[in-house]
């Protein structure tokens, strides 16, 4: 259990977390989301107890971070971005001394038995720099499973590995979510969806939303797009599409593939069948009418967007479909 | 299905109640640096350096002094005592700087320990790998008592003050590794410190003239105050141990404080 109550972390006048406040159950995997630089890495590193926070308070397995740092500390177990390992150990020597540290009895088993469990068994012998960067991933992951912690903290797992250890260790992360408190942060949205239970999109240190990625998803999708194709002319049809009483003063925005993109001002109204009626009146060829999915990836995007919301707009409905197609 | 069911095994022992017992963190960090010192180059090359410099002048020595001079089992002691201010550097540059700048410290510090924990170890075992080269020197006090017979109470008192006077250069010398993540900045800022610990019984003599009560204070501030013409002559004085125990435990607390303070600055 992790439970974090307005976390603040303040570097001078600039709040690297800001007000951050939620709760990671046992048994459920917890999803960090966003892009580099949101304070993803620094609240885990307060959850971790390498550094305090400036205010707020987080509890973790049932201590406080800041007072009773060792015993948080004795139960969780941590990753921290880009692996740091020494090179010149061998693998299952690097995870006899994090075991004999942490006081590990039969540290000697122990280390096999993760190791085992990560597919490292027959590179225990190895050093540390002849391994692959997903190998290392692996072996920080075994250091971070030793002693069977609470409460799993891994920050940007999968940050590196090829697609199918990616999998891997998304499958691996699921499993370990059932019988862990699992916290982990991601900027890969769909990593985001397919792992977790709940989702924290975090950006400039503040939470933006969190949910599971249903609830977001239900949330988002309100009141929402309408993708259109034609054939021929997208610029006409979507002047004739502007054109309509009915769709209720809707934006209208033609996207560079020619896919026009139609947003209602009015949530209740659902502008399809004129639109359909009016277009094929006009003798313009409609390929496709149908809502814009909503998925993590556009929920994200338009929580974090700094830009205009126009060109996130187009760019979010760009990716969606790039995305869709390929799927 | 043969592999579904090691999977399962597996995965049960992975869940498994580990069992902790009491631990001793600075002992497995001291294990740890120790196989490093012997399994890098640099100890052995150090190891070589020295010996091979102390065995040119001290047969230079024995020549010379041509069956005229007392055997003197200090020699030894003594220009390792010197030799510090380039030894004490290299075997503590990396101790602390490289694990901040491989972030690998990051993981010591989530660890269930106290930094003082680490920095005991690491400096424990910097000093062990001083002591096996303070051992290896005892050799030419064999030598001298093939040739003579020298005065073991002053050999003694030598050996001892050296093996503390190594224990004091070399804790000092930690501080800096854990000011820096730079190990080049480390090793000659460390020597330049030592250096000038070194150095102060000369710059009291300049200054004795003008001052004597702060000339006073800065000879006894130095190490050679503590070391030549007290220990390394065989006078065994409290103050002089009590001068390197408090040196070796007050650059240590200073060494844990800087790297807690890392917490706030990361």
């Amino acid at each position: 259990m992790i439970e974090v109550r307005q976390l603040t972390k303040q570097y001078g006048d600039f709040a690297a977390v800001n007000d951050v406040t939620f709760v990671a159950k046992p048994g459920q995997v917890t999803g960090f989301l966003g892009p580099n630089g949101a304070g993803k890495t620094t609240t885990m590193r307060m959850l971790t107890g390498y550094m305090p926070p400036t205010s707020g308070t987080a509890i973790v397995a049932g201590f406080d971070v800041f007072d009773k740092s060792l015993e948080v500390r004795r139960r969780v177990g941590y990753l921290p971005e880009n692996v740091p390992l020494y090179r010149d150990m061998t693998t299952r020597s690097y995870l006899q001394y994090v075991g004999e540290i942490r006081g590990i009895r039969n540290v000697r088993v122990r280390a096999m038995e993760v190791l085992d469990r990560v597919g490292l068994a027959t590179r225990a012998n190895s050093r540390i720099r002849t391994l692959s960067k997903g190998m290392r991933q692996r072996v920080g992951l075994a250091q971070a499973l030793l002693h069977n912690p609470e409460v799993l903290i891994l920050d940007e797992p999968t940050i590196g590995l090829d697609p199918y250890q990616v999998l891997e260790l998304r499958s691996l992360v699921r499993e370990l979510g059932r019988d862990h408190t699992l916290l982990f942060s991601t900027h890969i949205l769909g990593e985001a969806e397919q792992v977790c239970d709940q989702v924290i999109i975090i950006n400039q240190g503040t939470i933006r939303a969190q949910g599971s990625p249903a609830a977001l998803r239900a949330e988002m999708s309100r009141g929402g797009r309408i993708l259109m194709r034609v054939e021929g002319d997208s610029q006409a049809a979507a002047t004739v599409v502007r054109g309509l009483s009915g769709v209720g003063d809707a934006t209208v925005d033609v996207l560079m593939d020619g896919g026009i993109v139609i947003t209602p001002s009015n949530a209740d109204i659902d502008p399809r069948a004129e639109i359909a009626n009016t277009v094929i009146t006009r003798g313009i060829k409609l390929i496709e009418l149908r809502p814009l999915a909503v998925n993590l990836e556009e929920i994200f995007l338009e929580l974090t967007r700094q830009e205009t919301a126009q060109e996130i707009t187009e760019d979010a409905a760009t990716i969606i479909d790039g995305e869709e197609i390929a799927s | 299905m043969t592999d579904q069911s090691v999977h399962i095994e597996t995965h049960e022992a992975l869940s498994r109640e580990v069992q902790t017992g009491a631990s001793f963190p600075f002992w497995a960090v001291f294990k740890r640096e120790l196989g490093l010192y012997f399994r890098s180059p640099i100890a052995y090359a150090i190891a070589f350096a020295i010996m091979f410099f102390l065995g040119v002048l001290i047969n230079g020595y024995l020549s010379q002094g041509n069956q005229q001079a007392p055997a003197d089992s200090t020699y030894a002691p003594l220009l390792l005592v010197f030799l510090l201010f380039l030894i004490a550097p290299l075997l503590t540059m990396r101790l602390l700087s490289e694990e901040a700048r491989e972030g690998t410290l990051e993981v010591l510090m989530t660890l269930p320990m106290h930094e003082s924990q680490f920095i005991i170890g690491k400096f424990l075992a910097a000093w062990a790998y001083f002591t096996v080269l303070l051992a290896l020197t005892l050799v030419y006090h064999l030598i001298m008592l093939t040739v003579g017979v020298p005065d073991l109470g002053q050999a003694f008192g030598a050996y001892v003050g050296a093996w503390l006077y190594g224990g004091a250069v070399i804790a000092v010398c930690m501080i800096w590794t854990a000011v820096t993540e730079d190990q080049i900045v480390a090793a000659f800022l460390s020597a330049a410190t030592v250096l000038v610990l070194y150095l102060a019984e000369i710059a009291a003599i300049f200054i004795s003239s003008q001052n004597p009560r702060l000339a006073e204070f800065v000879r006894e501030l130095g190490l050679q105050a503590h070391y030549n013409g007290t220990l390394s002559v065989g006078i065994v004085r409290g103050q002089d141990i009590l001068y390197f125990i408090l040196l070796i435990v007050g650059a240590l607390f200073i060494t844990t404080r800087i790297v807690e303070t890392r917490r706030w600055r990361a």
